[in-house]
Order: C-alpha cells, then structure tokens, then sequence
C-alpha cells in the first residue's frame, strides 16, 4: 500500500516528510534513510563510520521515530547495530534528539540529525544518556563486524549505502550548523545542572523525611549507584567532572526519592 | 512481594531525572493546551476581570484598559503567543483592507529568496513558506471578508498550520536581526553574537519573546503594533508601547508578564 494513500496530505507535517523522503531518496557515500513501507513517522537509516576516525569502515543501523508534531519536535534517534559509542535499543543523546527538545529548531531535518550524528561519533561521550565509553581497539572490532550485520527489515545494512564517491555536498552552512549542535550539547549540560538545582529544595526535604523513615532501604539502593559515579569520573576531564558530578548526585537523589516512595506504595 | 522489590531496585539505572522533568514539562504543557484554543474568541475586556477578582491593582487597570478597547482574544500561552497573536491579529485587519493586504502578499512572496540569500536553508525554509503563502491565499482569495475572516480563524486553530505560520514568522524575525546584526547586536546581553542569539532565543519553538523580537519582526513584516502592559507595576493606568516608536500600529496587544493577547478598539 503507498504512503500517498494513508496519510492527510494536506496536514503540513505529512506534506514535510514527503518532502524529507524525496530529497533523502537517492543513497549517498555517507548516508542514506527511509520511511518505513507502512509508517511515514518511521524511518531507518545507515551511516557509514567518519573515516580517520575508530569508526572507519563500519556501518551502522538505526531507527529515526518522528514525533507526531514532527517538525515542531525533535526527531528520536535509536541505534540497532553495535558500535561502541551509543548503547543500541536506546533513544540517544545528542542535543537535537528528543532529550533535549527545546534546542531543536524545526528548520532542521532527518538529514541534520544524521550528519550530526555522523559528526558526534566521534566526540566524547562524556557521561551522557545513552552514551558509551568503549576503547579505539573495541570500536575497531565492532566496526569490521558491522559489515555483516543484517536488519530484519533492510536486509544486509553495508550494501545500501552508495559505493561511489559520490559527495552528499554538505554546504558550508550544514557544516556550521552540525557544529552549532555540538556546541549545544555543552551548554546543556550547564542547564541541566540549573534545573537540577532548582529541584533542589523539595527534594531535599522529601528525601530528609522519607530517609529517617526507611534508612535500609535507601543505602542498599545507593551502593551500585557510588560505583557508576567511578567509571564515569575516570572517563571524563576535570573541568566537566563537577558538573557531571552534580547531576548524578541529584540523579541519585531523585531515584532514591521515587524508590522509597514505590515502596511504600508496594506495602501497602 | 520479594520479587517485586527486587524489580524496583533494579531501577535506577532506568530513570533518569532528566527524563523525568521533560515528560512531567510535557505533561504540564499538555493540559495547557488541551485547555486553551491556540486562538480564541472574541471576548469583552471584562472577561478579564473574573481572572482577578480580589486583585484592586489588576481591577482598577482592567478598568482604565476597557476605556481604551472593546475586545480581548486570548491566545495559548505556549512561548508562541506574541508570533501567533500577532501574525493573527496583523492578518485580520489587513482583510479589511484589500490593497494593503495585497502589497503584503507581494512582500511575503519576495521573503523566501532574501531569507535563502542570507544563508537559511532553502529545502525547510521553502517547505515553511509554502504552507504560509497557501494560508494567505486561501484568505485574501475570498471576496467575502466574513468568510475569510472564518477561515483564518479555523486555519490559525489547526496545529499544523498555526505552527508552521509561527516558525515562518521566526525565521522572517531572525533574518531581520541577522541582516541588521550591527543594530541589533547592541541590544544582546552576555557574548552571544546576533547569529547564536537567533538559534537560541528566536528560531526554536516555544521560546518566549522580548522587546528585540519584537522590534524585529515588525520590521520584517513592516507592520507595526502596540503593545499595552499591564502589570503589578504602582501606575493605575496601563502603559502602552508603539513598535517601531512613532507609526501608526496595525496590531494591539495585551501583555501580561509572560503572555500576549490581542485586542480590539
């Protein structure tokens, strides 16, 4: 069944992705995404690894979920294929994905998200959700074995990709932009802290109460948490690592807050 | 039972508190919009008092307020309230005004390729500007200005259409401030330049706007508005505020700290 007949084609969100299918329908060097048969709102794409980079020579498998407002919010991004730098099965981070709708600007595109994508393999993962810390070597290995990696729906993901070197032609202005959503990414992670402050008084006092009443529980809780914070220290440089440190206490915090809680509502 | 607690601490690597204040500001966002029409109905100035009825500061300004304007339409207040209320608004009384609205046409028609010029992606901004010219032809096509009048008001209230009015007029005012950076720039607090503050403050949706928004979209529609305040503030009149200082505004609005409304003389 065509997508032409399912959908309003006068509802400008439908018209866009269209739009988006056409201009995204030829496969090039570096990327190459398609709705589903049967759903406009979800696509599947293939990326090749940035070359010179751990990632060179891989390819790598994803959903794209658009959301029913799509364009006015972000796309969300989902990894099938193991890669080292994203966890698969999980909505990823980067700051044009859904986790941090208030920097996507409807202007932006499935192809945006995928060169930022491509452009943010590399950088790194500095602790945040859905991000990975493998070694060059580990990435190395994974990246030869996506070559066979198969999608249930695409078949074999290496072949869809163009082999000739045809250039998908990122305008000087594409490359600003994927650098400005890098960028974004940083400031972020200062917001984040600021509302996380701003949480702070109520929780605090919520998580006082609730403690007193049920110390056990809340110190189990807290010792696999500790050994997180560890890792993630080790892997990110100093000027970060108070930030990071902050949101993960509050994240703590937070969790032990709705642990309790779920308990009591269990016991009951 | 011990099954179920077992599940549960297994949880914290699941949440996440960053997640969890997005979903509860979708949420809030959510029965906001559920509540109010993106644009509403025309309303006599004292439907506002019922939204203070013990307050003697907000009274006493309604009533200075009804002495200069008729009518009040509400507009949701979701960040885009000054873009819709004023593309709404401007739209409105340029139907009544049938070369005025043309010589806009012409304008809007002439906006896409100055926007491309100044570096905006021409495949979305095209697909924006689009879905705008068919919003304006399908109202400055009818003769009758009730009907027209009927269906701006239905296209403004169908999400997609109102949305995509309102990133276009975005991405008009950010064009606006980036071709008159110099201008513009002085009014930017912090070291942001005039680009990063359109990215930021101006291009995405939901962001609220301020004076600098303002000045630069009537600029770019070349369409000017006052704006009247009314706040807390010890006056018993409300202020009011011409964009750019001077003109003869289309377009009157009703500011209240945080929201736009339109009004009607």
């Amino acid at each position: 069944m065509s997508l032409e007949n399912k959908y309003n084609l006068k509802s400008p969100g439908v018209k866009r992705l269209m739009r988006e299918a056409r201009e995204l329908a030829e496969p090039t060097e570096e990327y190459f995404a398609h709705p589903l048969e049967d759903n406009l709102f979800e696509w599947h794409f293939t990326v090749r690894g940035p070359p010179s980079t751990e990632f060179e020579g891989g390819f790598y498998h994803g959903r794209i979920l658009l959301p029913s407002q799509y364009p006015m919010q972000p796309p969300n991004i989902i990894l099938l294929t193991p890669n080292g730098r994203f966890e698969v099965n999980k909505k990823i981070c980067l700051s044009i994905s859904g986790h941090h709708p208030e920097s996507w600007q409807p202007s932006w595109s499935i192809r945006t998200a995928l060169l930022a994508l491509i452009a943010f393999m590399p950088t790194p993962a500095a602790g945040t959700i859905g991000s990975l810390d493998y070694t060059p070597e580990e990435r190395q290995i994974l990246a030869k074995k996506s070559i066979n990696w198969e999608c249930q729906i695409c078949g074999k993901i290496a072949e869809t990709l163009s082999s000739q070197s045809k250039s998908s032609n990122i305008t000087q202005e594409e490359a600003s932009l994927i650098q400005q959503i890098a960028l974004k990414a940083e400031e972020d992670a200062n917001r984040k802290e600021k509302s996380a402050d701003k949480k702070e008084d109520s929780d605090e006092t919520n998580v006082r109460q609730r403690v007193t009443i049920n110390t056990p529980s809340a110190e189990t809780i807290n010792e696999p948490i500790t050994d997180v914070i560890m890792e993630t220290e080790v892997s990110i440089n100093p000027s970060t690592v108070d930030q990071v440190f902050n949101v993960v206490v509050w994240v703590i915090v937070f969790v032990i807050v709705l642990l309790i809680g779920r308990r009591f509502f269990l016991l009951e | 039972m011990g099954d179920e607690s077992k599940n549960s601490s297994e949880e914290p690597s699941q949440v996440n508190q960053d997640e969890l204040i997005l979903a509860q500001q979708r949420q809030i966002e959510k029965e906001i919009s559920e509540s109010i029409p993106l644009v509403g109905e025309m309303e006599p100035i004292s439907s506002l008092n019922s939204e203070y009825a013990n307050d003697e500061v907000y009274l006493e300004k309604i009533k200075d307020l009804s002495s200069k304007y008729k009518h009040i339409r509400r507009t949701r207040p979701d960040g885009n309230c000054f873009f819709r209320a004023y593309s709404y608004a401007g739209l409105e009384r340029l139907l009544d005004k049938k070369d005025e609205f043309n010589a806009f046409y012409k304008q809007a028609e002439e906006s896409k390729d100055a926007l491309v010029q100044l570096g905006f992606q021409q495949f979305t901004v095209e697909d924006f500007y689009d879905i705008y010219m068919e919003v304006l032809k399908r109202v400055g096509d009818l003769t009758d200005v009730d009907d027209a009048k009927k269906t701006l008001h239905f296209l403004f209230n169908e999400q997609g259409y109102s949305d995509y009015m309102v990133v276009y007029l975005r991405l008009l005012t950010s064009g606006q401030l980036q071709k008159d950076q110099d201008f513009y720039s002085c009014f930017i607090e912090g070291d942001r330049t005039v680009a990063d503050f359109c990215h930021q403050e101006v291009e995405p949706m939901y962001k609220e706007s301020d004076h600098i928004h303002i000045i630069a979209a009537c600029a770019a529609l070349n369409m000017g508005v006052r704006v009247v305040y009314m706040d807390r503030g010890n006056n018993k009149s409300v202020t009011e505020h011409d964009f750019p200082e001077g003109c003869t505004p289309l377009v009157h609005l009703l500011y209240r700290p945080g929201h736009y409304d339109i009004l009607y003389p």
